[in-house]
């Protein structure tokens, strides 16, 4: 495939050595930023970029003119015309390499029928902001954007570039987004760190308990089981019944629970969050660190009951999430079919994993072998004592007055790409209610929410740590 | 339309020929001088019409003849159109004046029912042969599947063994007690049914639940049985005299949806893998009814004795001998290991959409055959005990059922016949069958009628070489079909003659 580049602004090159000289520790006007940060993410809620199909274009346009109007570089770049990413610039004195931010600009698809308020509606009610998007991720698309307007208007100057990326087709379709960009935009977006979804602050009865800063991502990895046996009547059994050995098969694999194991992230966060629990929940979290095996077996046993997002981060994981074979009840079809969502730790070794799965299926008739699924790359994990993660607890202790706890996402995210180019990244977000979830006000459910409050926290959280880490010194 | 000739006639069964299905009275009757001479007249008849037999090399090209014609009608199902085949035995039957009544749930695919008056004292005999086929694939076949092409002895087509043989020996059985002038103790009904491969509403259901009286028998005769060759040498014959029932069983797995980067312990389609897994490999216990205990008996003493040794073993009372033949002949004659028990194959799963989402629910169908005495909520509830999950519910499907029925007896008159013209024509023993599918004899044996399978012979071989029923080279040796027609035709005339 030709890629089709077309660049509709050139970037500005030059940075004002006025501005520059206009060294200013002002602050923000917040009573005003808050109107601003509204009308911004009301507007790109309210552009219809559900992917499929994407369109991402809308709001690569909106974002454009909103900075053009500002006066900061920005260009539109794609693959796609209907799907394009947009980098914007703002220049340091290059002591340090940049920042990157990002925010992308498409949405999950919606059940139109199941919205109280309609999906692409942004409506305001009791303190929410109802709306696709307004969770993932149109709230860092909007904090990102804000930071950048507010640094170009204080003329912060600047130790290193802040570079502001909306990316598309995060939702399935990275090749148009940030598979695109890293391979064919790659200067463009180079950087020492960056931010990106992925973390957030939990709130739990309306108050503050912990922040998560993602420093490390699961790799996803699909694998297929296929059995072959014996095609026949289903009026006479045959023991090759290719339905019944992969069944043996996939239920002998999603019994299987792989071994456990830590890294810097998961170890930091397990130990951290057992510091901040209720006693009857830390004690868990300790347990599972144990070198005593069965301790770690029960905590394990629990974890998986209980939180099984927890011990997901404890190991590379295996789910049978499809199961089929067979197309008339009287026939044994000659063939079966099973895929497995496998996530491996990012130290994890393919080739060895898979070994041990072939091991675990134990059956001749049945193969094991990866699938040739779109993969996000390896890549080495964000440093817990590097300026950045330092900048992100800070503006948590300063702005929510709470601990950071590292995180391991078991999801991949646009951040793969980066890692594996040597880009230190950190996933943010805002503040949300840990019962939002269960009561079905999450990340792509149908009342997709985030208190306004929230969205203004997480603005003045961006802020902090970007001007903190770029902010010439 | 060749005729039997005059010379092949019985001399004086003349007057007793049957006129439109009724019985004529015999014109000496009506004078008394000569009342004795007719009744001397009348017994010589009948011992002449007892002897003599058809004139089969002239029967042989008319068999051939319509065998052929009906082959080359396109009655594959679906759609099926058997009117065709309808239309041409109805015509067959008008020529023959052999009373002869469509029956149409979809004028499309009409049943035929045929009748020969008897005396009545006896309860009619049935005969059927179904006129529909399966599909072909037409790409696969050497010589098209509705040319009925002759070759090498064999005649190639859709249909030539299933089951246009049975129709076709059934349609000769008719024309020849027609011609042969017999009387009948009973009435003898020739029925052609339309849906058998799989939409027996418009076929025997309708006809036994619309026009049962139409078909209504002691006793009947259709596809299900045979004469087994091997090495071009007939070995043994079987009869179907029973059949298990088919019903479905579905397992529904539920459990909480989530993201496949989370596992979970209620991932549904785990939980499903496991039943289906527990089901597959769980065989349940061994149980004989009166025609597999004889099969397996029968079946023993005419093998070679290493097979002959698990035949007998599955039969043993200790319980280690049985159960190592049974898994001998689960591994090496599944066919047989399903006619041991109530069998379970899982043939269906069905599961999750996409690759990243744990799905809410799983489903699997299980094919089960049942044992006619079988107890189906017993039975149920033994399936539920072996998938031993509360999370996996297992129910019956809703799919249409084959009831259960009477078992066709093998000390019964019409058994005894057939493994006497068996012994005669083929000069081999007869095994009573049960078979592993259902047919469609099972809906009038639930309505008490003793049915028996029979078929033409075929070499064993023919199966694993692509020959078979339902193959791409479906086809029967000419000579085995003209075999089959005198079988019929002796048979039938054995248990409806006036005796």
């Amino acid at each position: 495939m030709t890629t089709k580049r077309y660049v509709i602004a050139a970037l500005v090159a030059a940075v004002s050595a006025a501005a520059a000289a206009q060294q200013s520790r002002a602050e923000p006007e917040w009573a005003k930023v808050e109107e601003e940060t509204m009308r911004h993410y009301q507007a790109v809620l309210r552009l219809d970029t559900r992917n499929p199909p994407g369109n991402e274009h809308i709001v690569a346009e909106y974002v454009k003119k909103v900075l053009d109007a500002e006066g900061i570089p920005s260009q539109i770049v794609g693959s796609d015309m209907n799907r394009p990413n947009l980098i914007a610039r703002l220049k340091g004195n290059g002591r340090k390499r940049p920042l990157l931010v990002m925010g992308h600009s498409d949405v999950v698809t919606v059940d139109d029928a199941k919205w109280k308020f309609p999906a692409f509606s942004a409506t305001r009610d009791g303190g929410y902001v109802y709306g696709r998007g307004t969770v993932d991720d149109k709230d860092n698309l909007t904090a990102a954007l804000m930071t950048m307007l507010m640094l170009k208007r204080l003329n912060v100057p600047l130790d290193r570039d802040v570079i502001f990326v909306s990316e598309s087709g995060e939702e399935g379709s990275t090749g148009v987004g940030i598979g695109y960009l890293v391979r064919d935009h790659f200067p463009e977006i180079d950087a020492e760190y960056c931010l990106a979804e992925g973390g957030g602050v939990t709130r739990i009865g309306g108050e503050v308990k912990y922040a998560t800063v993602q420093t490390l991502e699961k790799i996803p990895r699909g694998i297929e089981l296929v059995a072959h046996g014996i095609s026949g009547h289903g009026s006479v059994p045959l023991k090759s019944n290719a339905i019944v050995h992969l069944a043996g098969a996939v239920a002998r694999v999603g019994e299987w629970r792989p071994e456990i194991r830590f890294n810097e992230t998961t170890g930091t966060y397990f130990r951290k969050l057992a510091a901040i629990s209720p006693p009857e929940v830390a004690k868990y979290y300790r347990d599972v660190l144990s070198t005593d095996a069965k301790t770690r077996k029960a905590a394990d046993d629990w974890l998986f009951e209980n939180e099984p997002r927890h011990s997901s981060m404890l190991r590379t994981s295996v789910s049978p999430n499809i199961f089929a074979g067979g197309y008339r009840s009287n026939v044994i079809p000659s063939e079966a079919k099973a895929t497995l969502d496998v996530r491996a730790l990012p130290d994890e070794n393919p080739a060895k994993f898979l070994e041990e799965v072939k091991r675990v299926v134990n059956d001749p008739a049945v193969d094991v072998r990866f699938t040739g699924q779109n993969e996000r790359p390896a890549g080495p994990d964000a440093r817990l004592d590097s300026e950045a993660f330092k900048a992100l607890e800070a503006a948590a202790t300063r702005v929510y007055n709470t601990t950071t706890l590292p995180t391991m996402s078991t999801g991949a995210t646009d951040m793969a790409q980066l890692r594996s180019k040597g880009v230190q990244c950190f996933g943010i977000g805002p503040a949300t209610d840990m019962e939002d979830g269960p009561k079905g006000f999450g990340a792509h459910s149908d009342q997709e929410r985030l208190l306004e409050s929230e969205l203004h926290r997480f603005v003045r959280f961006n802020w902090d740590v970007i001007s903190n880490l770029a902010r010439a010194k | 339309m060749t005729r039997v000739p005059r010379s092949a006639r019985p001399p004086v069964a003349q007057p007793f020929r049957p006129a439109d299905g009724r019985t004529g009275s015999p014109k000496g009757l009506r004078y008394g001088r000569l009342t004795i001479v007719a009744a001397a007249a009348l017994a010589i008849a009948r011992l002449s019409a007892q002897h003599a037999a058809p004139d089969w090399k002239t029967i042989e090209d008319e068999t051939l003849r319509h065998y052929q014609a009906v082959l080359r009608l396109d009655t594959s199902n679906p759609p099926g159109n058997e009117r065709l085949v309808a239309d041409y035995v109805k015509g067959v039957f008008d020529t023959a004046g052999i009373p002869a009544e469509i029956f149409a749930l979809d004028a499309n695919r009409p049943n035929v029912v045929a009748r020969l008056k008897g005396t009545g004292a006896k309860r009619p005999l049935l005969i059927m042969g179904h006129s529909d086929v399966v599909t072909v694939d037409a790409a696969k076949w050497k010589h098209p599947p509705f040319s009925a092409t002759r070759e090498d002895g064999y005649v190639y087509a859709r249909g030539t063994i299933d089951d246009k043989d049975n129709l076709t020996a059934g349609l000769m059985t008719m024309l020849l007690l027609k011609r042969q002038q017999l009387p009948l103790d009973r009435d003898v009904i020739f029925l052609v049914e339309s849906g058998e491969e799989g939409n027996s509403n418009f076929g025997i259901q309708f006809m036994v639940a619309q026009h049962f009286a139409a078909i209504d028998a002691e006793f009947c005769f259709a596809e299900g049985g045979g004469v087994t060759r091997i090495g071009g040498a007939p070995r043994f014959a079987t009869v179907q005299a029973t059949e298990k029932i088919p019903r479905g069983i579905e397992l529904v797995a539920r459990g909480i949806s989530g993201h496949g980067s989370v596992p979970l312990a209620s991932n549904a389609v785990v939980h499903l893998a496991a039943a289906v897994s527990r089901i597959g490999e769980w065989r349940p216990d061994v149980k004989f009814n009166e025609t597999t205990g004889t099969y397996f008996r029968k079946l023993a003493a005419i093998s070679p004795p290493d097979v002959a040794a698990h035949y007998r073993d599955v039969l043993s009372s200790d319980a280690k001998a049985r159960a190592a033949a049974d898994d001998w002949l689960f591994d090496h004659e599944p066919q047989h290991a399903s006619m041991l028990r109530t069998s379970v194959s899982p043939n269906i799963v069905a599961a999750g959409y996409r690759s990243n989402v744990i799905p809410s629910e799983a489903k699997a169908t299980l094919d089960v055959r049942m044992l006619p005495e079988e107890d189906p909520a017993a039975f149920l509830a033994q399936v539920k005990q072996v998938i031993n999950d509360p999370a996996v519910e297992a129910r019956f499907s809703a799919q249409n059922t084959r009831p259960a029925g009477v078992v066709a007896r093998t000390d019964s008159e019409p058994f005894k016949s057939i493994e006497a013209a068996n012994t005669r024509i083929y000069n081999v023993p007869t095994l009573p069958t049960m078979s592993t599918f259902a047919t469609d004899m099972a809906q009038l044996r639930a309505r008490g009628v003793q049915c028996f399978g029979i078929g033409p012979a075929v070499d064993l071989e023919d199966g694993p070489k692509g020959f078979g029923m339902h193959s791409d080279q479906e086809r029967l040796l000419e000579s085995e079909l003209h075999r089959f027609v005198r079988f019929n035709y002796e048979v039938v005339a054995d248990l409806a003659r006036s005796k």
